[in-house]
């Protein structure tokens, strides 16, 4: 990178301390991941212990720039490659959004390292694993403190080469080396449209630069017109790929056959996140009609998951489709005007999310690597912390009082209430099935007889597995009322309230402040607690197939989309393939190359026909030649 | 008279060149009694040619620039008739340096990787040499005679090594079809050259190409003359670099030559034509190189999009090779179709990005071919766990194809896509390269990966081997290194081919300027919409200050 330029830009404070932390944070991961791939594959150990340090040194180094700095706004730029006066700039980018994504990012990614110690052990990748997590986490860090669009698109196709990797890290099982590709490739159909929108922002707008466009943007729009909602529309094709919203979802789910701290930390808190993430960064891009569209892709898809859900019996699918569910919500809420509710929601499920699949890991070790909820049963008591923090991660998830979910889900219902009754409605409606199918999981997984030789010999997991899901127990639980609101609140619309300084006061605030979604909000916990209560507690197979079988069917079988994608995208790219193949071997290598082959062929042939060896044929041609020669130069 | 009056020094220019066809006289020499010689000297002697290159790469900035932008410029004498204008001489710019390096990077590596041929081995390494020096020579080349006469001289080797050492049932075949396809698309561009050299009048005619620059810029060559040379130098540098629809002698060519011949001739080789399109085609035929931009873009897509639809079909992993970098030029061809600075700079790093990939892709399809017999895809499966190192670098490999950042070609491809979206008229032809890029690579590069490495284990490479010990890995390990190194670092080389880039297009009448120059109040066009009397509206201008401003619509 040539030409280091340093300098604080920003709208409020001048040079930021510590500026150098920024860089060390963002590449200690990479160098992690580097000196492993290069010299401690074959040691297991060393390798953990290089990754976790990295994670962990990235950790403490973001709250010790926080801590200096506060939530402040700058950022350092470096020229990158430079074509006459366009210059593609390597920036990092500070500001209350990314600082608090940054000590999310490296808080959670850092658990989730220490966790992958007793779940990987005795794996023979061990080592590889650490190394691509490590990628990732480098990955990750650069998309939150990306400066620049192009600089997002490199990070954002990063991270999805390091979920590649890590899905596919048992990749002699066809079933995971195939979610592997598929989750590439469907990111990848999203990255289309998010490729052409920088192309287009870069034509009309002259700059990709996140700080330029958000002050030039606003007056350029009523000139742009139809263009404007356009870019962002494309914009949003990547967030669709990422962060798996409908049409794009049907890689999350498959990508559930990496291993499950993989699924924690990349498929539902940070990496499918980063959608959303990018969503509020250039929030200022979108235009009316493009946030209709946004809102609406977000609420379909937290139905549909949620629908799905409600069926799964693989625990971690039944976690995937969740997320899938919950990230409509966020996507419905920056739609709706909420990007700080959107946010706020994305920090909260960042830690119920990744306790509720440690937790899922913690079973499946336990059970042998058992995932189908039906062969489960009677955990509870076996398994005690595993039980109590999953409980407090699903009450959170469904949105129970005082726990963190609580708050940032009546976050965006109340977005949705002052906004678009209809998603209100769609949101309270997801809101019960969540519940609802949560609770189907922790009564069958966890409740009722033992249903399975493993499940009746299930051991609490090593202490190394377990204090991360205290610890994400406890964060689940307060995360509502430490003060998270308050900064999202003071750079992006869709959070309001005073924020009381007292605890009873902020913990009381939603019902003060919007009281129809809070009490929906509960209402919709109960409801779904009740029929799930009365579905499955203490049953031994799953009622609703019985009941209402072709209704079961669909939600099982994922509502055939998969097979759709298989028949469309698939067929279409095979299609022109073959086509193409026929073209190739029939018109240009057979026709073509043929035609040239047998004409020179001809042309010899003929011309041979000259060379007969009869002196009389000589002797005629002679004379026929030499009297067209006269007639040339003499006559005509 | 002529810029050339004093003898100019051997530099390490004019060394790089002639090291390799002066060890290639050697190697014919080495006896039989000592068959490991011809090995290790091509080895050395292409050790020595990387050093070379890297001292030229290395000191290219502070090397002083002649009259017409060249640097370390040598003759080198007693090659050439100066009685009939022809003088060897070399000399390196923006353009050519990092190919240089490309070059001498790939022969080195090939050279290493030539493991396999066992018979005959004084032959093929002669033939090698003589492959390398010879591209080498015609990329340094400033003399029009030599520039053409290298380059067949790199060309015919591939004839013999294919039609001797190459594999699969019908060699023979594929050899004659390809070399007489390759020869015949040399001849017509040959023309084209000729005629070139014969609209200069008598008295001034000569066979160096910066004395030809100067005066077809200073005399613009008529409309006409233009329209008719242009489209011989366009399809016969073309078929040379596989230009749809010529592009059909590669996969089978590809697919049946021996490993070593197969990286020279996809990394290097193949950049001739696209080298020769940049440095003669555009700059000393403006207005026809501005008309036929967008047949070059349509037929890039072709490249694009129907030899990435053809590669998804290949079940034979050379084939599949082969069909890719026939994919590849084509962004080539779009940066060359856009016309501006960014295109042409996109177009040089896809180039040199591109040489590298193909080197190593074809350097890891020859390891395969050599432990499992086959590269029949569907046979193999689960190679990464037999196979560690090379199902990385195959990984690192295919991910690179698909234009993932962090490899060069990524930095060369959203150049070329940022160029090209700023003419209006190539924006449909963007998205498809877009498309070709983004999806389709993905889907033949990562099934691929899918067949051979991922899975349970298939029928093949039961018993194949790793790419075991420093000895076998450094020539992959240096390829990706530098793939890794300019995807990192890419002003490197952007540095030095942009100020070429940006002065090549500043002569052109074109209408879409190099950023940052200065517009001067008048609103941009496009030639065809000039002369259709209605001017276009261009979406914006950059200012030498990385402002904007709108371009005034009329």
């Amino acid at each position: 990178m040539a030409g280091g330029v340093v300098h604080g830009l920003g709208k409020r404070d001048g040079a930021m301390k510590f500026e150098g932390l920024l860089w060390w944070i963002l590449f200690l991961p990479l160098g992690a991941a580097v000196w492993i791939t290069l010299r401690t594959l074959k040691n297991p150990g060393r390798s953990a212990a290089l990754s976790i340090g990295a994670a962990l040194a990235s950790f403490v180094l973001a709250v010790i720039f926080w801590a200096a700095n506060g939530w402040t706004t700058g950022q350092v730029s470096v020229s990158w490659w430079r074509i006459g006066s366009w210059t593609a700039s390597f920036d990092l980018r500070v500001d209350p959004l990314s600082l608090l994504m940054l000590l999310v990012v490296t808080g959670v990614g850092s658990v989730i390292h220490i966790y992958s110690v007793g779940y990987m052990r005795g794996d023979p990748g061990y080592a590889r694993y650490f190394a691509c997590l490590s990628l990732f986490l480098f990955s990750m860090l650069g998309i939150v403190l990306a400066g620049n669009f192009l600089q997002m698109f490199v990070f954002w196709e990063l991270v999805g080469v390091s979920s590649y990797l890590l899905i596919g890290h048992w990749f002699e099982r066809p079933a995971a080396a195939d979610a592997a590709k598929k989750a590439f490739l469907t990111n990848r159909l999203g990255d289309l449209g998010f490729l052409a929108g920088i192309l287009v922002l870069q034509g009309v707008a002259g700059t990709l630069d996140f700080g330029r466009l958000e002050e030039t943007w606003p007056e350029q729009v009523s000139a742009l017109g139809a263009t404007a909602t356009v870019v962002g529309l494309l914009i949003f094709c990547g967030v669709v790929g990422k962060s798996a919203q409908f049409p794009l979802h049907v890689w999350l789910p498959d990508a559930m056959e990496g291993p499950t701290p993989v699924s924690a930390l990349i498929h539902a808190a940070t990496m499918v996140a980063a959608g959303v993430y990018l969503l509020c960064r250039v929030f200022f891009l979108f235009t009316p009609e493009a946030l209709m569209v946004v809102a609406w892709t977000g609420g379909l898809t937290a139905l549909l998951a949620a629908s799905i859900a409600v069926q799964q019996n693989d625990i971690k699918r039944v976690l995937a489709y969740s997320t899938l569910s919950q990230l409509g919500y966020m996507v419905m809420g920056v739609g709706l005007g909420g990007p700080a509710a959107a946010m706020f929601h994305l920090v909260t499920h960042a830690f119920f999310k990744a306790l509720l699949f440690l937790g899922a890991g913690s079973v499946i070790c336990a059970l042998h690597h058992e995932q189908n909820i039906w062969r489960m049963g009677g955990l509870w008591r076996r398994m005690p912390v595993t039980f109590w923090t999953f409980l407090v991660g699903t009450l959170a998830l469904a949105g129970a009082w005082p726990l963190s979910g609580f708050f940032s889900k009546d976050a965006l219902l109340a977005v949705a209430w002052g906004r678009s009754l209809p998603l209100f409605v769609l949101g309270v409606g997801v809101a019960v099935l969540t519940s609802f199918y949560m609770f189907r999981l922790v009564w069958v997984a966890f409740g009722g007889p033992a249903r399975s030789e493993a499940a009746a010999h299930a051991a609490e997991s090593p202490q190394g597995m377990l204090w991360p899901l205290r610890l994400l127990g406890v964060l689940s639980v307060v995360a509502g009322v430490i003060g998270i609101q308050p900064v999202l609140q003071a750079i992006l619309p869709g959070l309001e309230g005073s924020h009381a300084a007292s605890w009873w006061g902020r913990l009381m605030e939603p019902f003060h402040h919007a009281p129809v979604p809070a009490a929906a909000g509960l209402a919709a916990l109960l409801i779904g607690v009740g029929l799930a209560w009365k579905g499955y507690a203490g049953g031994a197979e799953d009622p609703v197939p019985n009941r209402w079988p072709v209704l079961g069917r669909w939600l099982r079988d994922r509502f055939y989309l998969d097979e759709l994608y298989e028949g469309t995208v698939i067929w279409f790219h095979d299609a022109w393939a073959r086509v193409v193949a026929g073209v190739e071997r029939w018109v240009l290598n057979g026709f073509c190359l043929g035609l040239v082959r047998g004409g020179t062929d001809l042309l010899g042939q003929s011309l041979r026909l000259l060379q007969s060896g009869n002196l009389q044929t000589y002797a005629l041609v002679f004379v026929v030649g030499l009297a067209l020669l006269l007639w040339w130069t003499l006559g005509g | 008279m002529g810029p050339w009056s004093e003898k100019e020094a051997m530099t390490a220019l004019g060394w790089m060149v002639l090291v390799p066809l002066l060890m290639a006289v050697a190697v014919l020499c080495v006896p039989q009694s000592a068959p490991r010689a011809p090995r290790l000297l091509t080895l050395t002697a292409l050790g020595a040619t990387l050093l070379l290159a890297l001292r030229v790469f290395v000191g290219f900035e502070s090397a002083p620039a002649d009259a017409d932008g060249y640097r370390m410029v040598t003759e080198i004498p007693g090659l050439g008739a100066p009685a009939l204008g022809i003088r060897c001489r070399l000399g390196v710019d923006g353009l050519n340096v990092g190919l240089l390096l490309m070059g001498a990077l790939v022969g080195l590596a090939a050279a290493a990787c030539a493991r396999e041929v066992q018979t005959r081995t004084k032959e093929f390494y002669f033939l090698l040499l003589l492959m390398v020096g010879g591209i080498l020579g015609a990329f340094a080349s400033l003399d029009l005679f030599f520039f053409y006469f290298f380059h067949e001289l790199a060309l015919v080797p591939t004839f013999l090594m294919i039609g001797l050492w190459g594999r699969g049932t019908d060699q023979a075949a594929v050899a004659y079809q390809m070399t007489l396809y390759l020869t015949a698309g040399a001849l017509v561009a040959l023309i084209g050259l000729i005629a070139l050299y014969l609209q200069v009048p008598p008295e001034l005619r000569t066979f160096d190409m910066p004395t030809l620059s100067r005066y077809f810029r200073e005399h613009p060559l008529p409309p006409e003359v233009q329209g008719w040379i242009y489209p011989l130098l366009l399809f016969g540098f073309g078929v040379l670099v596989s230009l749809w629809p010529l592009h059909s002698w590669a996969p089978p060519g590809y697919a049946a030559a021996p490993t070593a011949t197969a990286m020279v001739h996809a990394g290097v080789l193949k950049k001739f034509g696209l080298y020769g399109l940049l440095r003669v085609g555009q700059p000393w035929l403006p207005e026809a190189a501005a008309d036929w931009a967008w047949v070059v873009a349509w037929l890039a897509l072709g490249n694009l999009l129907y030899a990435g639809w053809a590669a998804m079909q290949q079940r034979d992993l050379g084939r599949l090779l082969g069909y890719a970098s026939v994919a590849h030029m084509g962004f080539v061809f779009l940066g060359l179709a856009a016309g501006n600075a960014m295109g042409m700079t996109g177009a040089v790093v896809v180039m040199v990005a591109h040489g590298l990939l193909a080197a190593v892709s074809f350097a890891l399809a020859g390891h395969l071919y050599q432990q499992t017999g086959t590269l029949e895809m569907g046979q193999m499966g689960g190679l990464a766990r037999r196979m560690p190192f090379l199902g990385a670098a195959l990984t690192m490999a295919a991910l690179a194809g698909c234009g993932l950042p962090g490899f060069a070609n990524f930095i060369g491809e959203v150049t070329v896509f940022l160029g090209a979206w700023q003419v209006p008229e190539l924006r449909v032809v963007t998205v498809g390269g877009l498309w070709a890029a983004l999806v389709v690579g993905a889907i033949y590069m990562l099934r691929a990966v899918r067949a051979i490495l991922h899975g349970p284990p298939g029928i093949a490479g039961a018993s194949g081997r790793d790419i075991e010990g420093g000895w076998e890995r450094w020539p992959h390990a240096m390829l990706l290194a530098g793939l890794l190194f300019l995807g990192w670092l890419p002003q490197v080389l952007v540095g030095k081919v942009e100020p070429v880039a940006a002065r090549m297009v500043q002569r052109e009448p074109t209408g879409v300027l190099a950023p940052g120059l200065e517009v001067e109040g008048k609103a941009l066009t496009f030639p065809a919409a000039a002369a259709e009397g209605r001017l276009r509206e261009v979406d914006s201008v950059w200012t030498g200050d990385g402002g904007i401003r709108q371009g005034p619509g009329m």
